[in-house]
């Protein structure tokens, strides 16, 4: 499409039909006579009018300066033509702005410093449907609901007279048929003003159609009455009746309500009676009579008072929780199991190391809820016991004693069967029965102080006693109320430390200890007294100390005694485990302070104690660690001089063994030990060496010499301290109990240890000494029983140790997962886009990208006020220059005028001048 | 008294002056109290009488058998003594006992009885050095003649030292018993003046090669204190400049070389090794010998023999050689044949319980820190130190396992011994069926052919399950990832089972502890013949008494 601009005008002009050969005047006349054509012509020509001007103006689309990209450089779709040819309309864009800016900007600057006001807010004022008439009623109607809407809501009477109706000289201003028409205002359910116009009429006119119908229908209701149709008036008359019957209906309804919450007001305090099983006095006949009275007069105050506080209890009362359900042997015994299950699994989690924080929690919650139950099979009295937990104390003795099976569980919680098993409770019994003594003296002194609580308190207390005197256990101790036979008395101080404890146990047979205790715990059970968990948890520890104490100067037969006040320690421990575990501590650092080496009688009682009462299994534990490091280091450091260090030794060994039974952990240093008492104590001194192990050299006359004709006898306490001199039998016997001993462990520490990986390399040293022990030389020394039992022992080993020689396998302790290197490679997008911002850091792309977006805004506010800017110019400009144009107008027209006058005078003038002239030629 | 002596050695003249001036008054005041200070007065008058002229000079020798009669009466022999020095330090300033040639008949005479006479004092002093009471002022005084001898005994520019004398109070100082005397000695004069040490070196050395094998162990111990305690070797020459006498002039001069020192103290300490040490001895000998034997040495080849015989000579002896030998090693290039063999076969039971164990560890990094060891010998040690761990207290395994870490990192071929997968069926099957033996020879003296290489470390999986929390801990690092460069093993050296007692002890228990759930029935006493009840091993193994 070559040629000139004008020249492409021109064609696309004839394209369009627009311009054309010249019409002939037949055409024309044809044209003019189908005038519905003409408008669609017109219609079309302006339009392809303006196709040909956007055509042929360059500056209509913005489109790419270098025309479309190509396919390589983009990868947006090729096939939006549109979109690639015209990338805006800046014409288009800058009309739409000047307009709106017409709409908006321009308004605004030519009301600046001009426009101020009222804003015309009267009813109806700018709706255009209304007369004038209709709004001033509507507007009087609206005052009279504001001053009506201030009156009650039961007021009866108000619509009777219409309060301040227009009258006009006295009379009402409306007939009685218009009368409609103001009932209709003065509804209540009258549109506000707000409402379009429109609706309210409609309303009205439903409304007046609804009155219609039930004008009807009450017409119906009134049956066979005369035809006459109803008057308008009368039909509104009777439906107002209506309303204030219902009106009055509804009020007596509430009158009767309220009659009927009097009587019930009136009743009240003998249903709250009822309500709180309060026993109140015999009911009086005159009462009856009097109460409405009272309710009604001077009484009523008090009345008020009471019915508060009891409201406010109520509020306070717990609600009251749905009662476990009685349980089922089976289930009890299955409960009992899984809890059994549950702490067992918690045991195995803490040896391998992996108790966690929440773990660690719940254990916290469990040490104060759990109540062993030793038995593990007998479900029967035992029974699973939600309320038996520490915790529900403040629900108070009542409840407690209430839910628990056996009575003795009061004095202590949980140890007590087996006390009572043991027949340890059998005649001292009675001290229950102080307890409860002691426990109304205390409660009497609560009721001293607390006037308020003093029914509840009695109450409990009247349950307390039911339930006790109930239980079997209390009766046979109030029978035996006698007096002790075994001289100890009923009541104790508590003691507080070892002193103390010392002090009042001196007078006790050791072996009646425990009966002291059970009653020191008794007594001053936690319940009893807010101090006596501070007292009974330092009691716990003396009585910690106190048991180091008898361990020193023991005598055989106490170890019973001794057992159970380990038990008594570990039951007490299950109450204030930190006191009991501190006070081990204590016993355990001052054993290493003082005589790491020298370990007595004492501390193997406390370290046998640690071992029972703490899980050994646990990969950490406060007491159980040091208590085995401290075992350990006697083993391993001790260099044993004398036979009672091998004694020790060897109770330490086996002391150590115990403690890994369950998690079979291993101990270098029984095994080393153990090695070196049995070479130190063969006959022979080994040829070589037998093993890694340290060999101390022992002194003279530990070896074993000719005790081929002794008995093996079990080592006991006393061999463990050290004496002077013992008879060369006695000291060959210990010996050779020592060595019997020894075997024995060996032999259940390699049973304990078969599992472990260098088994063979640990025990294959112990092999080789007791081979030793039973070569030639050596066996004739030593009793024949021994030496079966010593080749029972290698026997068993040398086949644990084939076992574990078919067991082993080369070590595969990395199979982990390859560590990824660390990459600082970009990751390679599928679909890279450069406008896209690819920053891994999250933090950062945002940063980026809010950055950007500013940036934009901002740009764009620029822009915008640059061009409100240059339009207000433009504006401005045009202001003025149209004021000016109209001065120059005004002023030329002034001129104009001006000149015009001027003309005329001068014509006047001249014309009166040529008169004169002529006149003077006439003249003349 | 012995602070006044002392401060007349250093100021002679001052002391000189106030003492003339001064004692007139003095006299009138000692008058007055004359009965109870008599001897006292006596002697004063004595030194007064020598002073004001030399006729009076015959008070020396009564001053000399005053003196002599300090066994009996110590306070007029320190006395004597005292004056004496006082005299003896202004003759011989003035001259009075130097020969000079010019000297007529009768000076020389009075010269040499007064040089008698000298003789006579310093037996005296010496005689005082063995008499405890009076050693240390008898100290003071020798030290104070030995300077003045020095400066005024000869007429020579240059002073002189005193050595027989000196030699003579160092001798008499071994031979005392009192500790404190030996002190006194070092803290005062060895250690503050380099001419002392040198002529104490030179006085130790005649002194113990002169009685030769008659010095008894006393004396031995004594010299050997002393020369443990001698302080560290001077930097340089240059950095000698204390003299307790003068400051040689001559820069040749003996005193003014460092070398000089060294030879004296090798010589010193040779003629004391010469004379044999107890076991005692060498140990301590051992222990400081790369730290301060060894740098006093001008040939420390010399000690290569004792060296090399102690650290043949096996057991805490040879662990403690080690650092002598490695410093030889560092220093001068010794070549030790079969190093790592007899370094492997110190590896024995004992070592883990030593009480040497982290000086050995410590020396063994370093021994085994190079990469360019054979991993087959690294191997061999890391399979024989598991192999010990497996009776080694826990302070010990704590060094052990992060040190084969180290190791492993270090030498990537011995990590086969963590990790080895059977490769072929055969070999698969041959472990189903028969196990396995391990192929570490633990009698192999050889660390080359003990075929660790081959092995495992059963050992360490094994103390993975130490009784110990923290041990079994640190075990189980060999079998995570080894993400970590290297442990340093300060870290974990010097651990005992007190040190990790008290760390326990140390946490305050703040969480209740665990408490076994189930009250065990018996605990001492026997079960009840119940086929449910069982005697736990304590019961089991343990007679408490029960029937």
């Amino acid at each position: 499409m070559a040629g000139s601009q004008l020249k492409r005008l021109k064609a696309s002009l004839r394209e369009q039909g627009l311009i054309g050969p010249q019409q002939s005047k037949k055409q024309k006349r044809q044209n003019a006579q189908d005038q519905k054509a003409k408008t669609d012509k017109r219609l079309q020509r302006s339009e392809a009018l303006a196709s040909i001007r956007e055509q042929f103006n360059p500056f209509q689309f913005k489109t790419n300066a270098r025309g479309p990209k190509f396919e390589v450089t983009t990868n947006r779709p090729a096939n939006d033509k549109a979109a690639l040819s015209i990338k805006g309309r800046p014409g288009l864009a800058k009309a739409v702005g000047e307009e709106r800016r017409r709409q908006t900007l321009l308004v605004e600057m030519q009301r600046r410093n001009k426009v101020g006001g009222i804003i015309d807010r009267r009813f109806g004022e700018d709706n255009p449907n209304m007369s004038l008439e209709e709004k001033m009623i509507e507007r009087y109607t609206r005052e009279q609901q504001r001053s009506h809407k201030k009156s009650s809501m039961f007021d009866l009477e108000e619509d009777d007279e219409p309060a301040g109706a227009l009258t006009h000289m006295g009379k009402p201003l409306f007939d009685s048929e218009d009368e409609a028409v103001k009932d209709d205002f003065a509804e209540e359910d009258l549109p506000s003003g707000d409402e379009s116009d429109g609706s309210r009429a409609e309303r009205r006119r439903l409304k007046r159609q609804r009155l219609a119908e039930l004008a009807e229908e009450a017409e119906d209701d009134e049956g066979e009455q005369p035809e006459r149709k109803k008057t308008k008036k009368e039909i509104y008359e009777e439906v107002i009746a209506k309303s204030k019957l219902y009106k009055y209906e509804r009020q007596a309804a509430k009158e009767e309500d309220n009659e009927l919450r009097a009587e019930l007001d009136q009743a009240l305090p003998e249903l709250q009676a009822l309500l709180f099983q309060r026993p109140k006095p015999p009911p009086k006949d005159e009462k009856d009579d009097k109460s409405p009275i009272v309710i009604a007069g001077k009484d009523k105050a008090a009345l008020d008072k009471d019915y508060d506080i009891r409201v406010k209890q109520l509020a306070a009362d717990k609600r009251a929780q749905p009662a476990e359900r009685t349980k089922t042997e089976e289930e009890k015994a299955e409960e009992e199991s899984n809890r059994l299950k549950e702490l067992e699994e918690k045991r195995l989690k803490r040896m391998h190391g992996e108790v966690d924080e929440e773990d660690e929690e719940e254990e916290e919650e469990e040490d104060g809820e759990d109540k062993p139950r030793k038995e593990k099979g007998g479900a029967g009295e035992k029974a699973f016991d939600p309320f038996n937990a520490e915790d529900n104390d403040e629900f108070g003795l009542g409840k407690g004693v209430k839910y628990r099976p056996t009575a003795t569980e009061l004095g202590f919680d949980d140890e007590d069967d087996f006390l009572i098993d043991d027949d340890l409770v059998a005649s001292g019994s009675d001290l229950e029965l102080d307890s409860d003594d002691m426990e109304s003296e205390g409660s009497d002194g609560e009721d001293a102080e607390s006037e308020s609580g003093s029914d509840d308190d009695e109450f409990v207390k009247g349950i307390l006693t039911e339930a006790e005197s109930k239980d079997p256990v209390f009766q046979p101790a109030a029978n035996s109320k006698g007096d002790d036979e075994n001289g100890i008395p009923y009541t104790f101080p508590c003691p507080q430390t070892l002193e103390e404890t010392i002090k009042t146990f001196e007078n006790i047979e050791v072996t009646k200890l425990p009966v002291a205790v059970q009653r020191i715990r008794a007594l001053y059970h936690p319940k009893l007294d807010s101090k006596n968990k501070e007292r009974l948890g330092k009691f716990s520890q003396a009585l910690v100390q106190h048991i180091g104490y008898l361990g020193d100067k023991f005598e055989p037969h106490w170890f019973p005694t001794l057992e159970s006040l380990i038990r008594h320690v570990h039951s007490l421990a299950k109450t204030f485990p930190i006191e009991v575990a501190k006070a081990y501590r204590g016993h355990i650092q001052g054993m290493e302070q003082d005589r790491p080496l020298g370990i007595t009688v004492g501390d193997l009682v406390i370290l046998t104690a640690v071992g029972t009462t703490f899980p050994t299994s646990d990969h950490f534990h406060q007491v159980v660690t040091p208590a085995m490091l401290a075992i350990a280091r006697y083993l391993g450091q001790k260099i044993p001089q004398v036979l009672s260090d091998y004694a020790t030794g060897t109770y330490l060994s086996i002391l150590a063994l115990q403690y890994q039974q369950f998690s079979k952990r291993y101990v270098p240093e029984l095994m080393n030990f153990c090695l070196n008492t049995l070479c130190s104590l063969a006959p022979e001194k080994p040829r070589e060496k037998l093993g890694f192990f340290p060999v101390h050299e022992p002194a003279a006359g530990i070896r074993i010499k000719g005790a081929s004709k002794l008995p093996i006898r079990k080592l006991n306490c006393v061999d463990c301290q050290q004496k002077q001199t013992l008879a060369p039998e006695d000291e060959t016997s210990l010996k050779v109990a020592i060595v019997s001993t020894i075997t024995a462990v060996l032999k259940s520490a390699a049973e304990t240890w078969h599992k472990l990986a260098s088994f063979q390399e640990t025990f294959q040293p112990a092999l080789l000494v007791l081979e030793h022990l039973l070569s030639k030389p050596n066996a004739s020394h030593l009793p024949p029983a021994l030496t079966s039992r010593l080749a029972d022992t290698a026997k068993t080993i040398s086949q644990l140790l084939a076992l574990a020689r078919l067991a082993r396998r080369p070590l595969e302790l990395h199979h982990h997962r390859p560590l990824a290197i660390r990459t600082y490679v970009p990751k390679f997008e599928d679909s890279f886009d450069p406008d896209k911002h690819y920053d891994p850091d999250r933090e950062r792309a945002e940063l980026a990208r809010l950055r950007a977006e500013h940036k934009r805004e901002r740009k764009g506010a620029l822009r915008e006020l640059r061009k409100d800017a240059a339009f207000v110019a433009r504006e401005n400009l045009r202001v003025k220059k149209e004021r000016d144009a109209a001065y120059e107008k005004k002023y030329k027209r002034l001129v104009a005028e001006i000149q015009g006058e001027e003309g005329r005078a001068a014509n006047e003038y001249a014309r009166e001048k040529m008169l004169r002239k002529k006149r003077a030629a006439r003249g003349r | 008294m012995s602070g006044t002596v002392g401060q007349a050695a250093v100021s002679v003249p001052v002391k000189r002056k106030r003492l003339e001036n001064g004692d007139p008054s003095k006299k009138r005041r000692k008058s007055a109290t004359d009965d109870d200070s008599e001897p006292k007065a006596q002697i004063e008058k004595l030194e007064n009488e020598i002073f004001e002229s030399k006729k009076h000079y015959n008070n020396i020798a009564t001053l000399i058998e005053l003196g002599q009669k300090q066994d009996e009466d110590a306070k007029t022999g320190l006395a004597a003594a005292d004056a004496l020095c006082r005299v003896f330090i202004r003759l011989l300033a003035s001259g009075s006992l130097v020969k000079r040639r010019d000297a007529s008949e009768k000076d020389l005479t009075v010269t040499k009885w007064l040089r008698d006479r000298l003789a006579d004092y310093r037996g005296l002093l010496i005689s005082m050095l063995r008499n405890s009471r009076l050693a240390l002022n008898a100290l003071m005084l020798s030290m104070a003649l030995v300077k003045a001898e020095a400066l005024h005994l000869n007429d020579r520019q240059e002073a002189v030292f005193p050595r027989y004398f000196f030699s003579d109070v160092v001798a008499a100082v071994f031979e005392s018993l009192d500790e404190l005397l030996r002190e006194e000695l070092l803290k005062k004069f060895i250690k503050q003046y380099d001419d002392i040490r040198f002529y104490t070196f030179e006085a130790i050395k005649s002194f113990l090669t002169d009685r030769g094998s008659s010095v008894n162990e006393d004396i031995r111990n004594n010299v050997f204190q002393m020369l443990l305690e001698m302080g560290d070797v001077p930097d340089s020459s240059g950095s000698m400049e204390h003299f307790y006498i003068e400051q040689p002039q001559r820069k040749k001069h003996p005193l003014r070389s460092l070398s000089q020192h060294k030879k004296q103290a090798q010589e010193a300490w040779l003629a004391l090794m010469h004379l044999g040490l107890s076991k005692e001895q060498r140990k301590k000998i051992l222990e400081v010998m790369a730290s301060s034997i060894a740098p006093w040495f001008t040939k420390p080849e010399l000690l290569m023999d004792f060296l090399t015989d102690c650290y043949n000579s096996g057991g805490s002896i040879s662990l403690l050689a080690l650092s002598g030998v490695f410093y030889l090693i560092q220093e001068r290039n010794l070549d030790y044949p079969d190093f790592y063999v007899k370094l492997y076969s110190l590896l024995d039971s004992d070592i883990l319980h030593s009480k040497y164990r982290s000086r050995f560890f410590r020396l063994l990094d370093i021994f085994l820190g190079s990469s360019h060891l054979p991993a087959v010998l690294v191997a061999s040690f890391i399979k024989r130190l598991a192999r010990l761990a497996l009776n080694a207290p826990p302070s010990a395994i704590v060094v052990i396992v992060p040190w084969f870490y180290n190791l492993f990192k270090k030498h990537p071929l011995t990590t086969f011994m963590m990790h080895r997968v059977p490769r072929t069926k055969e070999e698969k099957d041959l472990l189903e069926s028969e196990g396995m033996e391990d192929p570490f020879l633990p009698d192999e003296t050889d660390p080359m052919e003990t075929n660790a290489i081959d092995s495992c470390l059963w050992e360490i999986v094994q103390l993975q399950s130490h009784y110990h929390p923290n041990v079994a801990t640190i075990a189980k690092i060999i079998s995570e990832q080894f993400t970590k460069q290297s442990y340093s093993l300060e870290d974990f050296l010097d651990h005992s089972y007190g040190s990790l007692l008290e760390a326990e002890m140390s946490k305050e228990v703040k969480k209740p502890p665990v408490v076994e759930y189930m009250i065990p029935k018996r605990i001492f006493t026997k079960a009840r013949p119940d086929p449910e009840e069982k005697d736990s091993l304590l019961v089991g193994l343990w007679n408490f008494g029960s029937p």
